[in-house]
């Protein structure tokens, strides 16, 4: 019986027929028995052909923002200067840097505190820093 | 020259106290990013030093006013150790703003 019950569910069909016949009923109830289970196999196969519910494979990678992997110091100036603008020394905003909400807050707060220690300059980007290549969309109006 | 004897002060003073000193660093000198005037004195130039300790929470605010008697050093500050821990960054994710106007709506 364990055996019978480890068959697919296509076997259904043929584990009602062998339980009729072992159970010695009568031709009319294995009749209608191979009716049940036909119908039954009907079903089953209607069902299988419809599409298996799945997560979209086709799905991109979530988009990574520019720092994603990387580790944000508040020593390392040269990195932080590229957040901040040339004219003003101001830190750029979420909409202009486009890090990912995180990876904002930790440079802020790693710029503020090199503003407070003495390793980067408040008011103004640092001169050595100004030909580092731009992260930021910025646009300055003309 | 000047700059070891005033290292060595510091960090006897952490010893005193009962820190253990982990780590000494030199972030070398350079020009300061803006003019500093401490002790009645204007700063262009310094050097940057880091020093990696544990001790009790206690001895920062005594710590903070030997350090700001002291004419060598010019600006002091206690940091936390920095766990780095940053290999769980999962991109992007992509924020419903329809959902989170209605809701805060309430």
């Amino acid at each position: 019986m364990a055996a019978a019950l480890v068959v697919s569910s296509r076997g259904w069909g043929k584990l009602r027929q062998i339980l009729a016949a072992g159970k010695g009923a009568g031709a009319s109830c294995a009749v209608l028995w191979r009716r049940g289970c036909s119908s039954q196999q009907e079903h089953v196969s209607h069902n299988e052909d419809l599409p298996i519910q799945m997560e979209n494979p086709y799905k991109d990678p979530p988009k990574r923002c520019v720092l994603c992997g990387i580790n944000v110091d508040y020593k390392n100036v040269q990195l932080l200067s590229q957040f901040v603008s040339p004219y003003t020394g101001r830190i750029y905003g979420r909409h202009i840097t486009g890090l990912c909400g995180k990876k904002q807050k930790e440079i802020s707060k790693a710029i503020k505190r090199a503003h407070v220690i003495g390793f980067m300059p408040v008011v103004y980007k640092d001169p050595t820093f100004l030909n580092d290549p731009k992260i930021c969309d910025i646009r300055h109006p003309e | 020259p000047e700059m070891a004897a005033a290292l060595k002060r510091t960090i006897e003073a952490l010893m005193e106290r009962g820190a253990v000193v982990r780590n000494l660093e030199n972030l070398g000198e350079r020009s300061l990013p803006y003019k500093i005037s401490k002790h009645n004195q204007d700063h262009r130039r310094g050097g940057y030093f880091l020093v990696d300790f544990d001790g009790p929470p206690t001895i920062i605010s005594t710590l903070m006013d030997h350090l700001g008697r002291d004419v060598d050093v010019i600006r002091p500050t206690f940091i936390k150790h920095p766990v780095s821990k940053t290999e769980e960054c999962s991109g992007i994710i992509p924020v419903n703003y329809e959902d989170k106007l209605y809701t805060k709506k309430k």
